[in-house]
């Protein structure tokens, strides 16, 4: 405390003066705390000036972009960022626990893979199946359910049988009724 | 088998469902619509109660003109085959055609026994207008044509010398209405024969 006293009381000097003995050993030891921080060994103890000026220090270091994280710290932060998106439940701090390999937890992957397999699966098979060209199969009315001519029943019609329209009616209406029971009954439908 | 697996399988076999009912791969049990089937033969032609009911119809008119008939009121018979012409049958049933021209040609008998031979032959003629195609049922009817010119002739000849020459014509005229009732005869059984 007794050089910042000192500093305080001394008069402020002018840009271009030559710098005093003391303020050189202000500034080497200052310059000293700075590397001490640097290297990860900050003194525990310093006035308070000093902290807030290794402060303002640190944060101009860091904006020049020249703070790096040490490799062995970074490795931690990223295997615990990898162990957090594969859900692992016993996600420690960093640098708490052994690192755990990467390759234990590719396991993780399968329920996820053969759901989207499957289903991409299933999806293509809906593409196709909607997309085929339905084959066409007809299936036939059996002759005697359809209503057709009665020409192959009756027959050529002689001219003293000209005007025998009522057997006639009665012969068509008697094949005819038979069609229509035999579909109904079948119950295989069919409608007109 | 993790949730997962079982939950994504589950969702698969849903969809595939899904696709195959939609494709038409697996249809609602009927015995009608099978498996497999994706078009139904045109079952609009098939008999069915309407097309019964004008055949039963059909029937009892020709029933009734036969009572009528038998007990020599040909009135009341003519009048009752006339009912079956108005009568209303399934549109494109080929057995209308077939009926209704039957009914013309019984009709026809009776308006020669009534002496009636100009609206016989009125009758006649409508319905080989109205004919769709040829059948033995207009075969029938060319007959029936050919009757009423001989009728017509057998009149001309009971008028004397004068009308010699019309019963020949008619006469002649019969003759080719028989000949055209030959001719669709042969032409329908042939086909017939073909197609057995």
């Amino acid at each position: 405390m007794t050089h910042d006293d000192e500093s305080q009381n001394a008069p402020i000097p002018e840009p271009l003066d030559e710098a005093s003995p003391s303020e050189r050993a202000r500034a080497k030891a200052f310059a000293d705390i700075v590397d001490k921080a640097i290297t990860g060994r900050a003194p525990a103890v310093m006035s308070a000036d000093d902290r807030a000026l290794l402060e303002v220090a640190t944060v101009i270091r860091a904006a020049n972009g020249q703070a790096e994280l040490s490799t062995q710290k970074q490795r931690s932060i990223v295997e615990d960022a990898l162990r957090q998106a594969i859900g692992d439940a016993t996600s420690q701090t960093s640098g708490q626990l052994g690192v755990i390999p990467i390759g234990s937890a590719r396991k993780k992957w399968l329920p996820w893979a053969l759901t989207g397999a499957s289903t991409a699966i299933a999806a293509a098979a809906m593409l196709v199946l909607w997309l085929r060209v339905p084959e066409k199969q007809v299936v036939s009315t059996p002759t005697s359910w359809q209503s057709r001519p009665a020409d192959p029943l009756v027959g050529p019609i002689a001219r003293e049988n000209a005007g025998d329209a009522s057997a006639r009616i009665d012969y068509l209406f008697a094949d005819r009724l038979e069609g229509y029971r035999d579909r109904r009954l079948s119950g295989r439908g069919g409608k007109r | 088998m993790k949730s997962h697996t079982v939950i994504g399988v589950l969702i698969g076999a849903l969809l595939l469902a899904a696709a195959m009912f939609l494709a038409g791969r697996v249809s609602v049990s009927d015995d009608y619509v099978t498996k497999d089937v994706t078009k139904i033969a045109d079952a609009t032609d098939v008999i069915d109660e309407a097309l019964m009911m004008s055949l039963a119809q059909a029937k009892n008119f020709h029933r009734k003109a036969k009572v009528y008939m038998s007990d020599g009121k040909l009135e009341e018979a003519t009048a009752a085959v006339r009912q079956i012409l108005s009568l209303s049958f399934p549109k494109g049933a080929p057995e209308a055609d077939d009926v209704r021209l039957d009914a013309r040609a019984l009709l026809a008998k009776l308006l020669v026994l009534q002496g009636k031979l100009d609206e016989a032959m009125r009758t006649v003629d409508e319905g080989l207008a109205s004919s769709q195609r040829e059948s033995f049922f207009v075969a029938n009817l060319h007959t029936v044509r050919g009757e009423i010119l001989e009728a017509r002739a057998t009149n001309y000849d009971a008028e004397g010398e004068p009308s010699k020459s019309l019963a020949a014509a008619a006469r002649r005229s019969a003759i080719e209405a028989y000949d055209k009732s030959i001719q669709i005869n042969e032409k329908l059984q042939k086909q017939l024969m073909e197609n057995r």
